[in-house]
């Protein structure tokens, strides 16, 4: 082992570790906290790879599959959802003009490789050594397979030993750890061993005010608080004096680090990609850890700070520690790199049968002999080796030859060629089909399936288009009822259809945060949310306050709300102490029977019941946001008020001054004193402190407390007044929000008397992905204050009369409103109503009927997408339905939401006006006319495409592997730490979507698809948005959206290839009926 | 008398007959499995015909009635296959040697004794092999038990109360002398095994019941003593094995040393021992044949860490897997748990701690049970491995035995010994006092 590191290099050593650290960590995907879910993408450090290449990396370091199983495939291949030309198209260019003849039948290599497909010849079965299952086509097996011995033949078991010992040598430190290395080889548990730890400390660590008992020592980081706790632990797993090697650990977590990999042995060039397999066996804290240490602000980050040179200094410790005690007490070497790899050169033999022993695959007999052989070190491999070769080898081979025979056999079947006639063939052709099917493996189906797959949805949704886009006629603009902008968001499609389906309404397609790029904060609320989409970054803070008009409510409002809370954490207190529980249960655990009875058979009464009891007891009252900029006057004014109401505060905390002792003069000259702080204080300050009984030194510890403690200083001053002007918007912004918003949804004229700014959120019981449910553009938060914010904006005169010099005309009689759509109830509620005008009354409620009707169809659509609903449901039903499973606590799917998401259109709403999309299709509206300097479609194309594709890319790895890039059954899903979940009491940060978002039952309900996205504007100009942007590149080049754009110079749809040209899309075959 | 004194010769004769007659259709498997299991059946039926003439032992005759239904379901849950020939003879062979020693009176049971264990050595030593070195000891063990035998015959009573001793300890495995029983059950081939694990703790307990109350008191404080060990170290060695013979070898090891301590208190063996012995050997047995079901479709050889997802690919089988496996570990309402219930109410304790070794002994038993159970049915579902239900002969040797062992369980005592139910009943009334 080198000594640790005490050269001056040290610096340059730990911050090329940071940087090899950082590299490996591209593996793993950010995990954001759960309370404000992000769909994304879990391979998406990888988009710079092809898709193809990118799922394999993820099956070589996450052991995640990166596409359907071939039997669901081949299901849907019966239903009709794939089609036989689509798989053709596919399977093409992997097809070889070559064939074998079968009696008088030829089978060429492309009907071959469709039989593998169809019939799923090429699945991987081990043919046990000795079959003993009756079977009528044995006699037939038997001798096929004796045809098939000259000619296919197996490696010598020492040519197999060699290249297997070779092959993991060169994957050691690349694609497997020491810690693999030794769980596959001897039969050790170190990985699960050194993931339960981690689990344990990350789990305690990174907790967000979850656990009732804290872990101490966190403000050290995860490192120094680690090295502090566990070298007071009882030694583990057999680690002799652990104690003692932990607390002598390095201070720095990159010191402990580099030590462990030199330690391990760990060549330079190996090092990023070994601590990338190190970060992949635990993603999800591995990934929620990397979030933590990019979000520098976090104040969770502030208070403990977290990185992954601190994970996975802990995590090589462990490591190295078992490493070493296992091969010194198995095999007697050193567990390092170049020790192990030695081993594997010198004892192949031994390797080999170990190897073999801990897979399962060695005969009873030799596998008991393998462990007396490890158990007593004895010297005897050689001869059990030699036995196994003239035993089992041979019967091994013959096992083989039979799987063989047995895949000929069904892919006569399949090619209908009667089975007997290949006992006739020559062996030359046998093994040629052979070879065939054994080139064509079932893991590589996985690309030609997808492509049909998506080949069937894309021709689907483009005749859907096309005859639409024929259809379209140009009338004369007629004045809608109203105009309603609402998200993307696939659930969208189903209620805008609705709505124009139900009278003169036009819906438009916006991202959810409707341009506002805001902080947050509601009333009565003590943090901030992010109401942006988290590849953005806002500069902008908005408010929620009461209405003016209520201020004499609002102490009163106040206090019962802080009654409410105080109630909640006295409960909570109790329920979480060390004693309390145990009287608790006794004297207040009935209490709980009401909720219990309320929220299993009665949910909808029962919630009802609640929500009218909390709103008697604290009334909600009318808001309004802070919009406007203040004015630098105000903003001193604010600064002031909120400094003397700290000094306040501070006075009676620290002196005990009450009512009229505490005047404004000695208010203000103890503020202005901390500001400043130096010199005396002024004599008037003294006069107002002698009045009040107060000394000099009283003054000034008191002066030092408000600088030190309440943070009253001129930095701070600086830093709040700051953030004050932080607050709202200039006009200028304010214009230029409303106009980016206007145009890039295509609304710039014909405005209606009302227009409607429509977020989204959702409504769910018991659910820790309720914020997956709501607006992903809103950073995973309800969208209501953006739609709020844009309103006001848009109802302000003075922008308006700024929009018309920018060519924007909006009619004075046109009013903008706020509302939210309930995704889950689908339910649209109105806000800030008393803005509108009086002459608007008829208008509204005109609104408010359709939005009620459309509500009630799009629940009726939904309601049959649902598999507990055996027969349609009729509007009310419909509605009350939808309502009860939104307060249902049992309830693992309270909507299906973003599920099934397929598609991304960016055009206008002419395009698709009256069609059935399925809410399957993010629609974005736009009109490439006004957009002459393609500056929208850039913004479009660069942001909300990929939010779509983030959120597309979530549901597709969460359903072809649910286990490993999804979070599993909802039914294990325990809440940890506030900020994500676990499967049962200890497992890692569950990644991605539950089970039950993404399947019914067995079956995908979410059809695993790449992004499609179709765009309606000139070629000409989305290729030069390509070529401008890498992401751009990327994303099509690498095939992970694909292109379709109508140009609508020569309205022809065309296809962008990943090659980077275009060609048109041709028209389907009219005869064959598409399922989908 | 004369009639009686043949009966056993009658009886023993019928499988063996059946051995003779099996071997003129050798060459065709199918028949040859046929007429084992139709001998089998014939001999269940002869026993059942002659219960009457039959002297009631201690143990009573449900030990007779079972081994030819073992018989049957042992060969009744092979596949057909030629390699499995030789074992379905011999296992006709063991069954009227086992029958023979069970009803033989005098020197006669005691010849069918030594005819069993030289045929026991006899297949050991065929199939041999160098990669099992330990299997020596279990022959060794066999020859032992001949020799035992012998002693027992031609010694006077001291030393031939001692040689059955031994005798018994190796035929109803007790440490140290367990070997033989573990070797017959992981290297005899086809049905012999789950024959074996019946036939020979039966025959053990048959020996049991005469040479218990003649034993001294010492030896009986030795046997207790061994037993408590042998329950725990069966139990420890279950948990440590991957391989599921072996698994089942030390479990029932484990269980059969509890019925040792108790007959070591008792100084004899009950009908309710018997009931113990059987169900412990027909759970075993039918968690054998349970287990050459997965041997069948995916090899002799198989490791059962290659093994998983049956629940969902075998459902028949997982049904009848779980519920044998409810039976071994001794749950109710199967034969083990009533077995182990009646001795436990019935037996005077010599030691509480014994009781509680016992005990941790039978929880161990859920265990690595039910760790295998969950290995084999459960976890992810592997594309490599064929999934093929029970065949309609599986079902039927596996059913079969899941029903016998929840008919031992429901039945009352008395259908087995009504003369002796009742004054065990006194004993228990009279041991526990019901406090409220």
């Amino acid at each position: 082992m080198e000594p640790v590191i005490t050269s001056p290099d040290i610096e340059t050593r730990r911050m090329e570790l940071r940087g090899v650290v950082k590299l490996a960590g591209e593996i793993i995907a950010q995990y954001w906290p759960m309370r404000t879910f992000v769909h994304h993408n879990p391979l998406h450090s990888l988009e710079y790879l092809p898709f193809e290449e990118t799922v394999r990396r993820g099956k070589q370091f996450m052991g995640g599959n990166g596409y359907l199983s071939g039997h669901l495939y081949r299901d849907y291949l019966k239903s009709g959802r794939i089609q036989s030309r689509h798989l053709d198209d596919a399977l093409k260019p992997l097809i070889h003009d070559k064939h074998v003849v079968i009696g008088s039948r030829k089978a060429t290599h492309g009907e071959v490789l469709r039989a593998c497909l169809t019939d799923g010849l090429c699945a991987p079965v081990v043919e046990p050594l000795d079959d003993q299952l009756p079977d009528p086509s044995n006699e037939l097996i038997d001798r096929i397979a004796a045809r098939l011995e000259s000619v296919l033949c197996f490696p010598d078991l020492h040519e197999r030993i060699r290249s297997i010992a070779e092959g993991d040598q060169a994957s050691l430190g690349q694609w497997l750890t020491l810690s693999h290395w030794c769980d596959d080889t001897l039969g050790t548990q170190i990985v699960r061993q050194i993931n339960d730890q981690l689990i344990k400390w990350c789990e305690a660590f990174l907790d967000e005010g979850h656990a009732a008992w804290a872990m101490p020592e966190r403000e050290k980081g995860l490192y120094g608080a680690w090295k502090t706790l566990a070298a007071q632990e009882w030694s583990l797993f057999g680690i002799e004096d652990s104690r003692r090697k932990i607390s002598q650990l390095p201070e720095y977590p990159e010191d402990a680090l580099l030590e462990s990999l030199d330690a391990l042995g760990i060549p330079s060039h190996l090092r990023q990609d070994y601590l990338s397999l190190q970060l992949t066996a635990l993603p999800g804290w591995a990934g929620f850890i990397k979030w933590r240490g990019e979000e520098r602000d976090y104040p969770w980050q502030q208070a403990y700070p977290a990185g992954l040179v601190k994970f996975l200094a802990i995590r090589l410790w462990y490591a190295r520690e078992l490493v070493q005690k296992a091969c010194r007490d198995e095999l007697g070497i050193e567990g390092r790199y170049d020790a192990v790899t030695a081993y594997m050169r010198a004892h192949s033999g031994e390797y080999y049968l170990r190897r073999q022993r801990v897979a399962g695959r060695l005969p009873a007999l030799y596998a008991e002999e393998v462990d007396r052989l490890s158990h007593q070190k004895g010297n005897g491999w050689g001869m059990v080796l030699d036995r196994y070769r003239t035993e089992v080898v041979p019967r091994q081979e013959a096992a083989a030859r039979r799987g063989a025979v047995r895949k000929l056999l069904a892919l006569a079947r399949s090619l209908d060629i009667d089975t007997a006639q290949l006992a006739e063939c020559s062996p030359a052709n046998l093994k040629q089909l052979v070879d065939w099917m054994e080139a064509f493996p079932e893991s590589d189906h996985g690309p030609v399936w997808l492509k049909a797959f998506e080949a069937g949805y894309r021709e689907r949704l483009l005749g859907q288009l096309r005859e639409r886009a024929s259809e379209t006629n140009q009338t004369a603009p007629t004045r809608p009822y109203s105009q309603s902008i609402y998200c993307i968001d696939v659930r969208s499609e189903p209620f805008r259809r609705h709505l124009e389906s139900v009278g003169l309404h036009e819906t438009y397609g916006f991202a959810g945060f409707f341009a506002a790029f805001i902080r947050y904060r509601a009333w009565g609320k003590d943090h901030d949310t992010e109401q942006f989409p988290v590849i953005m970054r806002a500069k902008n803070e908005v408010r929620e306050i009461p209405r003016s008009y209520l201020d004499h409510k609002v102490s009163k409002h106040e206090a019962r709300a802080k009654w409410v809370h105080a109630g909640h954490t006295l409960l909570h207190d109790l329920k979480e102490n060390v004693v309390t529980p145990y009287v608790m249960v006794e004297s207040l655990g009935w209490f709980y029977g009401l909720p219990i009875f309320g929220k299993t058979l009665l949910p909808s009464l029962y919630q009802r019941w609640t929500s009218w009891l909390r709103h008697l007891f604290v009334p909600s009252l009318a808001t309004t946001l802070t919009v406007d900029k203040l004015a630098p006057a105000e903003t001193a004014e604010m600064l002031d008020a909120e400094q003397q109401a700290i000094v306040r505060e501070a006075l009676h905390e620290r002196v005990g001054l009450r009512g009229s002792r505490i005047t404004p003069a000695l208010v203000e000259g103890l503020r202005q004193r901390s500001l400043t702080g130096q010199g005396d204080p002024e004599p008037p300050l003294i006069e107002e402190a002698a009045r009040a009984g107060l000394s000099l030194e009283i003054v000034n510890a008191l002066v030092e407390t408000l600088r030190r403690q309440y943070d009253l200083n001129a930095r701070a001053a600086s830093r709040h007044k700051e953030r004050i002007t932080r607050t709202g918007f200039t006009l200028d912004e304010q214009t230029l929000t409303v106009d980016t918003a206007l145009r890039m949804m295509g609304l710039t004229k014909n405005f209606a008397r009302l227009v409607l700014f429509c977020a989204h959120g959702s409504t769910s019981d018991n659910n820790p992905y309720e914020s997956a449910l709501d607006c992903g553009a809103c950073g995973g938060n309800e969208g209501k204050p953006n739609a709020r914010v844009l309103a006001m904006m848009a109802n302000n005169q003075k922008v308006r009369e700024r929009l018309t010099k920018t060519g924007i005309k909006i009619p004075s009689d046109t009013h903008f409103l706020a509302g939210q759509m309930d995704t889950t109830t689908d339910e649209v509620q109105l806000v800030d109503l008393e803005d509108v005008p009086p002459t608007h009354r008829a208008d509204l409620a005109r609104l408010q009927e359709d939005l009620k009707e459309a509500a009630e169809l799009t629940s009726q659509e939904r309601c049959g997408r649902f598999p507990e609903v055996r027969q349609s449901l009729e509007g009310k039903k419909a509605e009350a339905y939808v309502r009860r499973r939104s307060v249902d606590w049992s309830q693992v799917r309270p909507e299906w939401g973003l599920s099934s998401n397929a598609s991304f259109l960016i055009g206008r709403r002419e395009l698709t006006k009256g069609l059935d999309l399925g809410g399957r299709v993010f629609l974005h509206s736009y009109d490439y006319r006004e957009d002459p300097s393609n500056r929208l479609l850039e913004v479009l194309l660069t942001a909300p495409q990929v939010v779509a594709q983030w959120i597309n890319m979530e549901h597709y790895f969460s359903a072809v592997d649910n286990e490993v890039y999804g979070s599993g059954s909802k039914i294990y899903h325990n809440v940890v730490g506030r900020v994500g979940i676990m499967s049962g009491p200890w497992s890692d940060l569950r990644l991605g979507l539950a089970r039950q978002t993404v399947m019914n039952g067995d079956v995908p309900y979410h059809e695993p698809m790449r992004l499609l996205t179709v765009v309606e504007a000139p070629r000409m100009r989305i290729e030069k948005l390509i070529a401008r942007h890498e992401v751009l590149q990327h994303l099509y080049h690498n095939e992970w959206v694909h292109l379709v754009a109508l140009d609508p110079e020569d309205r022809v749809w065309y296809r962008y290839r990943s090659n980077g040209e275009w060609s048109p899309v041709s028209d389907p075959p009219q005869e064959e009926h598409i399922h989908i | 008398m004369r009639d009686g004194a043949l009966i056993p010769w009658l009886l023993a004769g019928v499988p063996l007959l059946g051995a003779l007659a099996s071997l003129a259709v050798w060459s065709n498997p199918d028949r040859l499995k046929l007429s084992s299991i139709i001998w089998s059946v014939i001999t269940l039926g002869v026993i059942v015909g002659f219960s009457s003439r039959l002297e009631t032992p201690a143990e009573s005759l449900l030990p007779l009635y079972l081994l030819p239904l073992a018989a049957a379901v042992s060969v009744l849950g092979q596949p057909v296959h030629e390699d499995h020939r030789l074992s379905w003879v011999m296992t006709l062979v063991c069954l009227g040697l086992g029958v023979g020693t069970l009803t033989g009176r005098d020197v006669s049971g005691q010849l069918f004794l030594m005819a069993l264990f030289v045929s026991i050595v006899v297949l050991l030593y065929h199939h041999h092999t160098v990669l099992w070195p330990i299997s020596w000891w279990g022959i060794g063990l066999f020859g032992l038990g001949v020799v035992c035998v012998g002693i027992s015959i031609a010694a006077g009573p001291s030393l031939s109360s001692v040689a059955t001793l031994l005798t018994c300890a190796i035929l109803l495995p007790l440490v140290p002398f367990h070997d033989g029983y573990l070797t017959a059950l992981t290297r005899l081939p086809g049905s012999l095994p789950s024959f074996i694990v019946l036939l020979l703790p039966v025959v053990g307990l048959h020996g049991l019941s005469t040479v218990m109350p003649t034993v001294p008191d010492v030896v009986s404080w030795t046997v207790s003593l061994f037993a408590l060990m042998g329950a725990l170290y069966g139990a420890v060695k279950a948990m440590a094995q991957s391989r599921v013979r072996l698994m089942l070898a030390y479990g029932s090891l484990s269980f059969f040393s509890m019925l040792w301590w108790f007959a070591a208190a008792m100084r004899t063996a009950t009908p309710r021992a018997a009931l113990l012995v059987g169900a412990i050997g027909l759970a075993t047995s039918g968690l054998l044949i349970a287990w050459q079901v997965i041997r069948t479709r995916y090899g002799d050889d198989v490791d059962p860490q290659a093994i998983s997802g049956l629940a969902s690919g075998m459902p028949q089988y997982a049904v009848l897997l779980s519920l044998l496996a409810l039976a071994a570990m001794g749950l109710p309402p199967f034969g083990v748990f009533a077995g182990f219930m009646g001795l436990l109410l019935t037996s005077p304790f010599p030691s509480s701690a014994g009781l509680v070794i016992n005990l941790i002994a039978w929880l161990a038993a859920s265990w690595y049970i039910m760790q295998m159970v969950q290995r084999l049915l459960f976890g992810a579902r592997r594309l490599e491995l064929r999934y093929t239900d029970l065949l309609r002969t599986e079902l039927a040797s596996l059913l079969i035995i899941v029903l016998v062992l929840l008919t031992l369980g429901l039945a009352p005592a008395t259908l087995f010994a009504p003369d002796q139910t009742a004054s065990a009943t006194h004993s228990v009334t009279g041991s526990f006092v019901w406090n409220r």
